[in-house]
């Protein structure tokens, strides 16, 4: 009854027009950002943190939101019409969207984009709705033991995830961590790895790595790409922007299995939308009548994998939300604008600020909503995005970037640092190492220390306290299996490579 | 190539990280630990990391063909413009307070511009300008941001 009550308060904080201001603006920019290649909802979100500073934090949280989420609507449409995914997560929208496309449906395409968006969007709020009070209240029991193994294991799993190589993603995550050691340390007060820097004296601002990595990075790489060669045509939108009722048929099975199948991955730490949408497109390849047609213009190649990548926002917001856990990119900048607005994301989110952590969610329902119509009467309209030129949107991310950052401190040092991030993200793509992990561990490294120190002073020292009950001994052996299973499942495809290279001869 | 420049990346960074986290001291003051253990940890674990991916690296065997040494050669002007966008990123915050945002961000852009869409000059000129002034009218007077002024006189 108290979450029912709570639930409903939500909804009047999301529905004062202040913040469905704040919520048109997310999402109209999330679209923005979506369409734009190259430029991530993790970069649109980080320029936008240092603009929100004055805000009402449930306000800056619903606009922040809505971009995560708005993003996932817009990254379908540079799919579907320029063959490149506006957000990893659409990059299996490119199979069949630019194939609809060229067959004269590039409406029908963007039309059950937009539906499937909206229907699986809302399944996702529904079981963020529904589970995160039961997981926030089971959490609320957690120790500095649980919640260590439990960053662990959330690490770990990203960091053997994300990416092509273990070694890779590890490495990426102890940079991450190592950046959070710099600072004073709070338990001794005694500074660390500072070098006499008083800038560096608070830690390096979560703000300025976030949009060093994701945006200046993303402009340097751009850059690269402008030199190497051409911008793709865009195809004209043809077609109603609407559905036949076979394509209607078609597709409402897909968006189901979508929403469902996007959640679960999405709670899950380490898996993400691009994974959603990859595994949502096997499973309707693997069940249609007509397997043939994907790859040709399969309706079904659409709707599946966009419905799965928007729920999977909101599942990927349960963990985040309940046990302060972020599970990629996206989830991580998030948390730190959470922590910057001095809310800690966790289980007693939910009873110290049910009016931000229900307002956000209900807020959601509302965001998908106005998605819809902004994605399926104004489609034309972001579309005309596409024709700016890179060459000049390139620059001015820069310069977005520039007044975020000095407004914060009116510190041409810290300018330096985001440069410094910028070229040391560029590098980290040159070398094929994942940039989330280093985020996460940047974000998590403090708590994942206090929660660590604060470990072993209870128990005198002894490590025997991180295999002291069954959730810590669960999450112990989920953080070994996570590391071990990619070196086992790389060992499997060598064997089979060798089975078959043998039968072949 | 890659993978070995990182493993030694790693290994020089993992050193010199472990070094400063021995020289902390070891205050005990309300934990066991104290404020080098776990740097310490994470120090070692780098290393391991740095281990494993040189481990990846010899298991997959020599890389580069002569058709990759061809690509990277030709990719040599590209990497040329990216060090040349950092160090013209680098000349715009160092100008930046002492130009002042508008005048620094309009010189900044108008480059950028002018060598990426070359030709371009009304459109390029335009927008470098009216950017730069109206975000600084915008941010400064209206939602009162301390962008520095230069040598604007408001």
């Amino acid at each position: 009854m108290e979450t029912l009550n709570h639930i409903l308060n939500g909804f009047t904080v999301a529905l004062q027009p202040i913040n469905l201001w704040y919520t048109l603006v997310g999402c109209f920019l999330g679209t923005v950002v979506g369409v734009l290649p190259g430029i991530g909802p993790a970069a649109g979100i980080a320029l936008l943190i240092p603009v929100t500073y004055g805000m009402n934090p449930g306000s800056a949280l619903i606009m922040l939101a809505g971009i995560y989420y708005g993003a996932k609507y817009g990254g379908s449409t540079t799919s579907i019409l320029i063959r490149t995914p506006g957000e990893s997560s659409s990059v299996m929208t490119c199979i069949d969207g630019y194939a609809m496309a060229l067959k004269g449906r590039a409406g029908a395409a963007l039309a059950v984009s937009a539906i499937g968006s909206f229907i699986a969007g809302t399944i996702g709020v529904l079981g963020l709705t529904l589970f995160a009070v039961p997981l926030a209240a089971m959490a609320i029991e957690f120790g500095p033991a649980e919640f260590f193994t439990l960053m662990l294991f959330a690490m770990t799993a990203v960091a053997s995830l994300t990416g092509r190589s273990l070694p890779k993603g590890l490495l990426s995550m102890f940079l991450g961590l190592m950046l959070a050691t710099v600072g004073i340390d709070l338990q001794s007060a005694y500074p660390r790895y500072t070098m006499g820097v008083l800038e560096l004296q608070e830690g390096i601002s979560f703000v300025i790595v976030a949009v060093g990595l994701f945006a200046v990075a993303e402009v340097l790489q751009g850059l690269e790409m402008l030199v190497r060669g051409t911008a793709p045509d865009v195809i004209r939108i043809s077609g109603k922007l609407w559905l036949t009722r076979e394509e209607w048929r078609r597709s409402i099975g897909p968006i189901w299995r979508g929403g469902i199948l996007g959640f679960i991955i999405g709670v899950l730490p380490g898996a993400g939308s691009t994974i959603a949408s990859i595994l949502s497109y096997t499973m309707e390849r693997k069940l249609s009548k007509h397997p043939e047609e994907f790859g040709e213009g399969a309706i079904e190649g659409v709707a599946g994998p966009e419905s799965a990548n928007n729920s999977d926002t909101a599942g990927a917001l349960v963990p985040l939300l309940t046990l302060g856990l972020p599970g990629g990119a996206v989830t991580a900048v998030l948390l730190g604008a959470f922590i910057m607005y001095g809310i800690q994301p966790g289980p007693q989110l939910f009873k110290e600020h049910p009016e931000v952590v229900w307002g956000l969610i209900d807020s959601m329902y509302v965001g998908n909503i106005m998605l819809l119509i902004l994605n399926l009467p104004l489609i034309g309209l972001f579309v005309r995005l596409l024709y700016i030129p890179r060459a000049m949107l390139y620059p001015l991310i820069v310069a977005i970037a520039v007044i975020g950052i000095y407004s914060v401190n009116g510190s041409v040092v810290e300018l330096y640092m985001l440069l410094f991030f910028g070229v040391a993200g560029y590098l980290l793509n040159k070398a094929d190492i994942p940039i989330t992990p280093l985020v996460l561990g940047l974000v998590l490294g403090d708590l994942l220390e206090q929660s660590f120190r604060q470990a072993l002073t209870l128990s005198d020292g002894s490590l025997g306290i991180f295999f002291s009950s069954r959730i810590t001994v669960t999450l112990v052996l989920l953080t070994a299996v996570s590391i071990l299973w990619p070196l086992v499942f790389s060992r499997m495809k060598a064997l089979k490579r060798l089975t078959t290279a043998k039968s072949g001869d | 190539m890659a993978n070995r420049i990182t493993f030694c990346f790693a290994v020089v960074l993992a050193a010199v990280y472990l070094y400063a986290a021995g020289r902390f001291p070891a205050l005990h003051l309300s934990d066991p630990l104290g404020p080098q253990a776990f740097p310490r940890l994470l120090g070692i674990g780098l290393l391991l990391s740095a281990a494993g991916l040189l481990a990846e690296t010899l298991r997959a065997g020599k890389p580069g063909s002569p058709a990759g040494e061809g690509k990277a050669q030709g990719a040599g002007r590209c990497y040329a413009v990216v060090v040349g966008a950092v160090i013209w990123t680098a000349l715009y915050f160092a100008a930046f307070e002492w130009l002042g945002y508008a005048i620094s961000t309009s010189i900044y852009l108008l480059a950028l511009m002018a060598y990426f869409r070359p030709g371009k000059w009304m459109s390029n000129g335009l927008t470098s300008v009216l950017y730069s002034f109206g975000s600084y009218m915008i941010f400064k007077k209206l939602l009162l941001v301390a962008l520095p002024a230069g040598f604007l006189p408001f």
